[in-house]
């Protein structure tokens, strides 16, 4: 497989990099916001789990308002730097990070906080959505302390099981909660967005920011864990029809005409974790295990124990394993 | 709803759960392993009983347990009983277990608490428990009544990957927390002045450049290993944790694994860790690794626990499988390898050949022509002889069987062959075959009674000499049989050969990959009949392949040719066992073929370990099971399939030079040559390992399809096995016993057939399917049947299975399985592989290609449907939904052996997810076929395939190129059902001649729909192409927020039933036949991401089995 086997299969990776866009997920923003026009009227606006930074290229490009300080963005990782979008490098999780996003908007409230965070997933699928869960909730407790009233909040979710739960939180902010999928996100993605609208705490509430927001419990009223009665907020499909289906792999050459050619990522990633593991595989310095002939016996009569001694350590013969999967009591 | 109408439906209840195993623990001599919500209870019993003991169900609901915590008894008993605290996620369960006199008893358990945060780790403070939760902080709780005793926080709020509690007691309870950042925070929680005032961290260690998914604490030594993100393991010296502002240390930085770590456990000698990799690696505490357990498949290996007294280390991995480990420090005993120190004055001239005879004796050859024996037990050198027509160019090779018969034998390059008896060399006997160069020589040996040697010389004349020994035993008998024929080829000689039993074929293979079947005594088979049937030019062929002109003996061509299957490189051994043929390569596969009628059948394709892209050979291990032999770069590697185990890896320098195995149950030889020296490696035990599997794993990866084939019916003489002690006794597991057949296939590649018991709630892999290149996405069956055919049924059941997936890739295949009380489901399944199918292939293959646009090879098969028209001749289509956005048919032929494109459209012009056939059956209407695709953007598109297959080409367009696949007409029917992708679709017709579709979307929703058809009456269609049917929906509706996320698996099980899966993880049973479809009742599963369900009625009530398949398997029963 080629270096263009991807541009293939992801029409929307191939277009991100024709378009200059740090990543895919440029083209979930832009869908969304030509379904909810999320970008009206905002002059300020928050771009929590940021990096590469496609989000925050889309929001300096399209949102009003003047200099500096329109855009914060934070990330765990490193980012490359953008024209008037203020970085913060941290743990949105972490107390002190929040603390830090909200000293920018003391006096002067954002008017859009959006969060497209996703946790590097483990593939265990309750870790993962519980990880993800707490990075939405997170970020809504940061919205809570600096969106204005009646703003609007966007934030990756994991469909998964106890999605209904974090409905039922963001219900508790927000006059109107919907649930998108720009069309640039693929089918068999459990991915969406949370679109929150008209941010309105209820009556009474003091932001903490010293204590986490938990997910919600089920309840046996009004959101229950196998009930009829569940907490699913309506679904809304974004981007146009005739917009390019990501889950088809398209010839290189598209229908409008154009030549293709292939353009080479825009922003390669950052220093990931696994770098310095790599650069010792390469080099072949990663511990191996010993094997005999490392250490090998020089001469033939070196061998310890004559061979007739065998079968010293088979208590367990391989032949007595189990083969049943599973059997109920 | 009020809570009445809620109960009146009976709920599904989970009968069968395959999930990644995410807890391990050792209790005396007990091992639980948690499995979604269920712990299994093994034996470890030391006195070699190993087994599943009980399946303790739904300790933890819908959390998946992460771990066990046993509460440390003050007297240290744990003997036969235990308090055991499972958690995971956000729940904890306290049990009490007991297993005295080997009966298992669960004696009490607590209720469920639930948690407001995740749960990282728990830990006994006497009767209570304290947990380190998800944002920082720590409870302690009382688990028998369920209440929070207190809270404490830590005043660095974040989110954690991993924590570790340390001490006894509340006052000396230690937090070793892993933080989003990499850091490690340790802190007291007892340090709180009050209740839920945040505590300040003591200490902040950093290093890790990923987070921390796993810790482990070794009081003893004052040690602490943690597990990264980044691939390393670091040892940190701590001293004593509980004190606080101690100095942390990092004193070792281990890099090993080739993906993320998610496990380590300290040892008071070892430190263990596992990770993405699948491997489980031993080091000592300076940061060596001593072993290395391979054998787990997927996604990595999520559990870990040690027996220390015992020196196991068990692993529990995402592909479900549990394997037990044999800690032996460094290295395994026995093994090793020496140089046999040849070079010596007395010993002029280099070697040029080595060979094993047997386990203990070692022959070899150096160009003086001298043929040396050296003993392995008395470990010296002896000359058995010299020949100076052996100087130049000699081959050598011991005759197989034990110890070699005594026997090897040499070839020279002028054509002549001497078979030497080892004890007695002075009664050699030479043989002159050829004018030329003998280019190979290999052995055959049927039982003790016939052994053969073939040598090819030049021409591709292969002569046949049969060795026999006098009674005396000191002299031998070389007396030429017969002469055979290869196929042409430049380097035209055999390679390998092997009698088929009973013994009438001989099979071989060649340089030119080939596999050939020879009869082993061609003279007596004159007449044609008795080898089945002989193929054109079998018969002797005269003396005139021109080099060897001194005599004129016939020459007997193949009976039958598998031509080139292993590619250029050739064949590399050939091997009988168990009514197959095996035959190897160095195309890096092994076959599995089948003699049938004098005839050789491929049956499969195997695969061996990655980068093995040298199989050498083949080797049948005392205990029954299969070893593979290979070259990897320039190793030797001992590979079991069935274990996944690299058995042995020998750094020998590449499989070009002379090497030489043997294998015994008491010790594995391997033997080549090196620096001019023979180098001989050898590991006791052979290659059996002591390492036990637990439990299979099942697939390594997402489960993306699966089907109920049918059932099986077993007697009682095939009763699966009950374990003997009557706590081992399933109830009802007694009388006949239902089997269903299931098949699975998934991202790993691989296509499984499972066997699942009624009555026992327990699944048995029967075989795996390995033929895909890539991901498997969705399989169809067609033409069950019995074993025997409809005229002598026999038990069992015969289908085929068509499967397909990613890069344009489709294979078919025939499955059979029978009773077979010889293995531990009672059943057997044989598979034969019938065809396959490529779209680049496809496109290779046309003239005119450089005139089309290359079919996408990227192109994903997303379903599969078979459509059976019901007239004779007319093979099954097959239809394919394709995420190029086509939907394509294949016709298939000859029961299935011939698979061809046959017509396409891009209709639907994104990618296509869904295809479903359905029949049409009215009076006084001819039968028809219907096909329905569905695709990413919501719209549904029926097509009238009778018509299609009535008319052929005339209401197909004709293709723009000849050799191009048709183009499929109008759809009879567009419908936007969603607004987008559709996961799932069934039909079901209604008794008023209608059927009812469904379909389940992306967005949650369901779509109900009654669809007429109308179709021209018998008499009128005749020869009328214009009467097509016409569809109108009738009644249609649509529930909106079904489920919260992509309704995956959707079946209409009745005109008044329908039940929907979800990646929610609810199974949802609706009411039909009344307007809208109404909820009866629904029940949370715990596979995630499922891809896929099956379901089907089950006998003798109103009840149906519901199978869904995503990263795991689960079965649901569910009556009405
Ligand atoms: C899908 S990417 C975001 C892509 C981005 N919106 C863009 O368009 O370029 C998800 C990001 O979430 C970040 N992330 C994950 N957990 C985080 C945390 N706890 N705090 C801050 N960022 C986090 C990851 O580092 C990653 O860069």
């Amino acid at each position: 497989m080629g270096r263009t086997s991807k541009d293939k299969r992801d029409v929307y990776y191939r277009l991100a990099k024709e378009n200059g866009w740090r990543a895919r997920s440029a083209f979930k923003l832009l869908q969304l916001d030509e379904e909810f026009h999320l970008f009206q009227g905002v002059t300020r606006a928050v771009d929590l789990c940021a990096a590469p930074g496609s989000w925050s290229q889309v929001l300096s490009q399209k949102i009003g308002g003047q200099g500096p300080g329109r855009v914060v963005a934070v990330d765990l990782q490193a980012m490359a730097p953008l024209p008037g979008v203020i970085q913060i490098q941290g743990d949105i999780t972490q107390l002190s990070t929040a603390k830090e996003i909200i000293q920018h908007f003391e006096g002067c409230h954002a008017d859009l906080v959006v969060c497209d965070g996703a946790p590097d997933v483990t593939g265990l699928h309750d870790v993962d959505e519980y990880m993800q869960a707490q990075l939405l909730l997170a970020a809504l407790n940061i919205a809570t302390h600096v969106l204005k009233p009646g703003g609007c909040f966007v934030a990756k979710i994991f469909r998964g099981r106890d999605v209904t739960l974090l409905y039922s939180q963001l219900r508790v902010f927000f006059s109107s909660v919907l649930c998108a999928k720009p069309r640039s996100s693929r089918n068999s993605s459990i991915e969406a967005f949370a679109v929150c609208r008209g941010y309105d705490p209820p009556e009474g509430f003091v932001a903490d920011l010293t204590k986490p927001l938990l997910d919600h419990s089920y309840d046996s009223d009004f959101n229950q864990l196998d009930g009829p009665t569940r907490i699913i907020v309506p679904f809304v499909t974004c981007g146009d029809l005739s917009a390019y289906d990501s889950d088809r792999s398209y010839p290189l050459n598209l229908q409008d005409g154009s030549e293709y050619k292939y353009t080479p990522p825009t922003q390669p990633p950052i220093s990931p974790p696994y770098q310095e593991a790599c650069t010792l595989k390469k080099k072949g310095q990663l511990a191996k295990e010993t094997h005999p002939q490392d250490c090998p016996i020089s001469r033939v009569d070196a061998l310890s124990q004559p061979l007739a001694a065998i079968q010293c350590h088979t208590v367990l013969g391989p032949e007595i394993k189990d083969n049943k999967m599973n059997c109920t009591p | 709803m009020d809570a009445l109408g809620d109960y009146v439906w009976p709920r599904a209840t989970s009968e069968l759960i395959l999930l990644p195993v995410t807890g391990l623990e050792c209790v005396g001599d007990r091992l639980l392993a948690g499995e979604g919500p269920d712990v299994l209870v093994y034996s470890l019993d030391f006195g070699g009983h190993l087994r599943m003991m009980k399946r303790v169900q739904n300790l933890l609901g819908h959390y998946l347990i992460h771990g066990f915590r046993v509460r440390p008894e003050p007297n240290g008993d744990l003997d036969s009983e235990a308090m055991v605290a499972v958690f995971g996620s956000k729940g904890l369960r306290i049990v009490k277990i007991s297993w005295g006199q080997s009966r298992f008893r669960e004696l009490w358990r607590s209720g469920l608490w639930n948690m407001s945060d995740w749960i990282w780790d728990v830990r006994w403070l006497e009767g209570n428990v304290a947990l380190a939760l998800g944002h920082n902080s720590v409870l302690l709780y009382d688990p028998v009544v369920g209440c929070m005793l207190q809270d404490v926080p830590c005043t660095d709020r974040c989110t954690l990957s991993s924590a570790c509690l340390i001490g006894d007691t509340w006052k000396e309870l230690t937090v070793v927390a892993g933080a989003i950042s990499n850091q490690l925070l340790v802190w007291y929680p007892a340090a709180a002045l009050a209740d839920n005032k945040p505590v300040a961290p003591d200490r902040r260690v950093s290093g890790h450049v990923g987070v921390i998914f796993s810790m482990s604490y070794l009081e003893s030594k004052g040690l602490l290993a943690t597990a990264s993100e980044d691939r390393s393991v670091r040892i940190w010296k701590v001293g004593d944790l509980r004190v606080p502002g101690g100095r942390v240390q990092n004193i070792g930085h281990c890099f090993g694994h080739s993906a993320r770590v998610w496990q380590v456990k300290l040892l008071e000698n070892y430190l263990i860790s596992a990770g993405e990799d699948c491997v489980c690696l031993v080091w000592s505490h300076e940061g060596e690794i001593l072993q290395a357990f391979r054998g787990h498949q997927g996604r990595g290996i999520r559990a870990l626990a040690a027996h220390e007294m015992q020196a196991w280390v068990i692993t529990g991995g995402d592909d479900s499988g549990i394997r037990l480990w044999h800690l032996a420090g460094r290295g395994y005993p026995g093994l090793g390898v020496s140089a046999l120190s040849f070079k010596s004055p007395s010993r002029p001239g280099t070697l040029k050949a080595v060979t094993l005879a047997g386990s203990w004796r070692l022959l070899t050859v150096t160009d003086t022509g001298a043929l040396y024996l050296y003993d392995l037990e008395v470990k010296c050198w002896e000359k058995l002889l010299e020949d100076k027509h052996f100087q130049s160019y000699c081959l050598l090779e011991a005759a197989p069987g034990p110890e070699g018969l005594g026997l090897c034998a040499m070839a020279n390059g002028e054509g002549c062959v001497k078979v030497v008896p080892i004890n007695t060399p002075t009664a050699a006997v030479d043989h002159g075959l050829f004018a030329g160069k003998v280019h190979s020589l290999s052995w055959a040996l049927r039982g003790y009674e016939e052994l053969l040697l073939l040598a090819s010389g030049p021409g591709g004349v292969m002569a046949c000499l049969e060795i026999s020994a006098a009674l005396s035993g000191k002299a031998i008998f070389v007396t030429e049989r017969c002469r055979y024929l290869l196929p042409p080829s430049k380097q035209r000689w055999h390679t390998c050969s092997a009698f088929v039993p009973p013994g009438d074929f001989l099979v071989c293979g060649d340089r030119r990959g080939s596999v050939l079947l020879f009869p082993s005594r061609p003279e007596v088979l004159k007449d044609p009949g008795v080898g089945g049937k002989a193929e054109a030019g079998s018969g002797p062929v005269g003396g005139d392949s021109g080099t060897d002109g001194s005599n004129a003996v016939a020459e007997w061509s193949p009976v039958s040719t598998l031509h080139s299957l292993h590619g250029k490189q050739g064949v590399t051994s050939v091997t009988c066992h168990a009514g197959y043929v095996y035959s190897t390569g160095r195309d890096g596969a092994y076959y599995q073929l089948l003699v049938r009628g004098g005839q050789l059948q491929p049956v499969l394709r195997q695969k061996t370990c990655r980068g093995m892209n040298w199989v050498a050979g083949l080797h049948m291990v005392p205990d029954g099971s299969m070893v593979i032999l290979g070259f990897h770069a320039n190793e030797f590697v001992v590979w079991s399939p069935r274990s996944h185990e690299k058995l042995h890896v020998v750094s020998c320098g590449g499989g070009h030079r002379s090497w030489a195995f043997s294998d015994t149950e008491a010790a594995m030889a391997f033997a080549y040559l090196k620096d001019g020296d023979v180098m001989l490696y050898q590991a006791l035990g052979g290659c059996t390992r002591p390492h036990v599997i637990l439990r299979e794993g099942l697939h390594g990866r997402e489960i993306t399809c699966v089907k109920r084939v049918g059932a099986i019916t077993l007697g009682p003489e095939f009763q699966v096995p009950c374990l003997e002690q009557p706590d081992f006794l399933e109830p009802g597991s007694e009388g006949p016993g239902l089997t269903d057949i299931v098949i699975t296939c998934s991202e790993d590649t691989t296509v499984c057939v499972l066997a699942l018991p009624t009555t026992t709630g327990s699944a048995h892999a029967l075989t795996a399917v390995c033929n895909h290149i890539s991901s498997v996405r969705a399989m169809a069956v067609w033409g069950l049947g019995t074993p025997g055919g409809s005229h002598s049924p026999q038990p069992g059941l015969t289908a085929n299975i068509v499967s397909a997936g990613g890069r344009a890739e489709m294979h078919c295949f025939s499955i059979v399985v029978s009773p077979d009380s010889g293995t531990p489901s009672g059943l057997a399944c044989h598979v034969m592989h019938l065809s396959s199918h490529r779209l680049d292939d496809y496109w290779d293959q046309q003239r005119n290609r450089h005139r089309m646009v290359k079919v996408d090879p990227e192109t994903r098969y997303m379903s599969l449907a078979i459509c059976e028209p019901d007239r004779p001749g007319v093979g099954p289509l097959v239809a394919a939904a394709c995420s190029d956005g086509a939907v394509r048919l294949f016709v298939l032929q000859d029961s299935g052996r011939i698979l061809q494109l046959f017509a396409e459209t891009f209709h639907h012009e994104r990618c296509v997810l869904k295809v479903h056939s359905f029949t049409h059956e009215a009076p006084n209407q001819q039968r028809r076929l219907f096909l329905c695709s569905a695709a990413t953007d919501g719209s549904l598109a029926f097509w009238d395939l009778t018509t299609v297959l009535d008319h052929g080409s005339a209401l197909l367009e004709p293709p723009a190129e000849p050799g191009l696949p048709y183009q499929l007409g109008t759809p009879c029917l567009t419908l936007q059902a969603h607004s987008c992708g559709i996961n799932s679709l069934h039909t079901m017709p209604t008794r008023e001649g209608h059927h009812l579709v469904a379909s389940g979307s992306e967005d949650g929703s369901l779509h109900v729909f009654v669809l007429a058809v109308k179709a021209p009456e018998l008499e009128e269609a005749v020869g009328e192409p214009e009467l097509m049917p016409q569809l109108h929906v009738l009644e249609e509706y649509s529930v909106p927020c079904a489920h919260a996320a992509h309704v995956t698996g959707l079946k209409i099980l009745s005109p008044t039933l329908m039940v929907s899966a979800s990646i929610d993880q609810r199974l949802t049973f609706w009411r039909l036949g009344h307007g809208e479809p109404t909820f009866m009742n629904s029940t949370v599963y715990h596979v995630p991401d499922v891809a896929d369900m099956d379901c089907w009625p089950v006998s003798p009530e109103f009840g149906h089995r519901c199978a869904l398949g995503g990263q795991g398997l689960e079965v649901y029963n569910w009556y009405d």
